[in-house]
């Protein structure tokens, strides 16, 4: 059953998607995420221990890879797409509570901005580490963020932008979330700011890079 | 007086295997299925029809030497010590923008959202390198320019880079007709179509032209540092 495991967590972190994807080389062939979670479940895997053993696993490798700069936004794409193929497996089980995910990350790019692909990394990157993940998408106002969190009370906020010039409204869209909802943890990313401008703008937590994300709420919610 | 020009695809000269390096793979053959995917990106970029570029050259109102600041047609710009240093000999500017064009933005923004995200990444990094290329190409129609004259021109630089804020760019877009080469800019400065570049380079018999422009600058989490650092490693 571990082995099982095992290759499911290789799956993920080499972004082996199934039996047909020729990525990555060294896994040609084999069976990969999609067919080995089909498996897990067939053969009575507790499917908890085949999210956090074998599907977060794999993930968290791919989080801490690709922080020590080890591998490249392509590979974390692969990783991502092997994580959603198999979580496709695992959605039955969420609804009926067999399985349970962590808790609630609400992320969007703030107001004014439209990069997303720091943005996309970080909701991979989370929601392949047992969280639910609601994207709200790219140029994302205050009220867009307290509306998510009426409907996902308690979750934590992640605002994203990559310019000086939007994240300002990091400053404003934090200011209103705490001032509506005070108890609410907001994160904050993207290559303009930093922890001073966290520490000013009264956010909880400022990551260079996606797995402190995850790091940061595994200690905070999980 | 504004120049404007339309490239083709194969007129411009990607630096493929500086391309290759940036997709992240180390050396060798890039693996099944990115291989395919750059294939079908730059298959896909050969038919662009919106690849465009305009420059416009102006004289400075005063020596940048002398201020702390660039003026140029009344503008006032901050360019910070980085960007100023290396204009400072610059008697004339050329202030530019160059564009992928919207169809290569779209394409990749849409296989990003609802597609292949894998695909879409690979779209966007080959928009960045032909609108990059296009500033290469209109670079070098600006020296050819400039030089029967005697003159030199330095590196491009932009908004957003080497510590000159990006807010800057609507000062350096209202030097050009509104929707210049299809290029618009939003309140918050960034430019639509998406993979496109703007900024400004210096024009003089003294300026000079830096093959490794990162060495002048202190920024570490710049796409054009890592880009450089990794085609070190490889």
């Amino acid at each position: 059953m571990s082995e099982l495991l095992t290759q499911i967590a290789e799956c993920i972190e080499f972004g082996k998607i199934n039996k047909v994807a020729p990525f990555p080389p060294q896994m040609k062939g084999q069976d990969g995420a999609d067919e080995l979670t089909a498996r897990a479940i067939a053969e009575g895997v507790a499917v908890q221990d085949i999210l956090t053993k074998g599907l977060m696993a794999g993930m968290e490798k791919v989080g801490i890879k690709f922080r020590e700069n080890k591998i490249f936004v392509p590979q974390v794409l692969m990783s991502a797409k092997a994580m959603s193929t198999a979580m496709m497996h695992l959605k039955p089980f969420f609804a009926s509570g067999e399985a349970r995910q962590k808790g609630t990350f609400i992320i969007g790019t703030v107001l004014g901005d439209l990069h997303d692909i720091g943005k996309n990394l970080v909701a991979m990157m989370v929601e392949g580490n047992g969280y639910n993940v609601v994207d709200l998408g790219t140029d994302v106002p205050a009220a867009k963020f307290i509306a998510a969190l009426e409907e996902y009370p308690g979750a934590v906020i992640g605002l994203s932008a990559l310019l000086t010039t939007t994240m300002t409204n990091m400053d404003s869209i934090t200011r209103e979330i705490k001032k509506l909802k005070p108890e609410t943890v907001v994160a904050i990313g993207g290559a303009p700011v930093n922890q001073e401008f966290c520490e000013k703008i009264g956010a909880d937590y400022y990551s260079p890079d996606p797995q402190g994300v995850v790091e940061f709420l595994n200690r905070r919610i999980a | 007086m504004i120049k404007e020009f339309s490239f083709r695809f194969d007129e411009l000269v990607l630096d493929l295997p500086l391309l290759e390096q940036s997709l992240g793979f180390g050396e060798g053959p890039l693996p099944e299925p990115i291989d395919e995917y750059l294939a079908e990106a730059l298959a896909f970029a050969v038919d662009l029809p919106d690849i465009r570029c305009a420059y416009r050259l102006v004289d400075l109102d005063e020596p940048v030497h002398r201020s702390h600041k660039i003026v140029a047609e009344g503008i006032e710009f901050h360019v910070g010590h980085t960007v100023r240093h290396e204009l400072k000999k610059s008697e004339r500017l050329a202030f530019f923008i160059c564009t992928a064009g919207a169809v290569i933005s779209e394409r990749s923004k849409a296989l990003l959202l609802d597609g292949d995200p894998v695909l879409g990444y690979v779209y966007d990094l080959v928009g960045s390198f032909v609108a990059e290329s296009a500033g290469d190409k209109m670079q070098e129609i600006l020296l050819e320019q400039v030089s029967s004259s005697g003159e030199k021109i330095t590196n491009r630089y932009s908004p957003g880079y080497c510590q000159w804020s990006v807010s800057e760019q609507h000062k350096l877009f209202s030097l050009f007709p509104d929707r210049c080469c299809g290029v618009s800019l939003t309140p918050s400065a960034l430019m639509h179509p998406v993979k496109s570049i703007s900024g400004v380079i210096g024009v003089g018999k003294e300026v000079k032209f830096r093959e490794y422009r990162c060495a002048v600058c202190s920024s570490t989490d710049c796409v054009y540092r890592q880009i450089h650092q990794r085609s070190v490693m490889a």
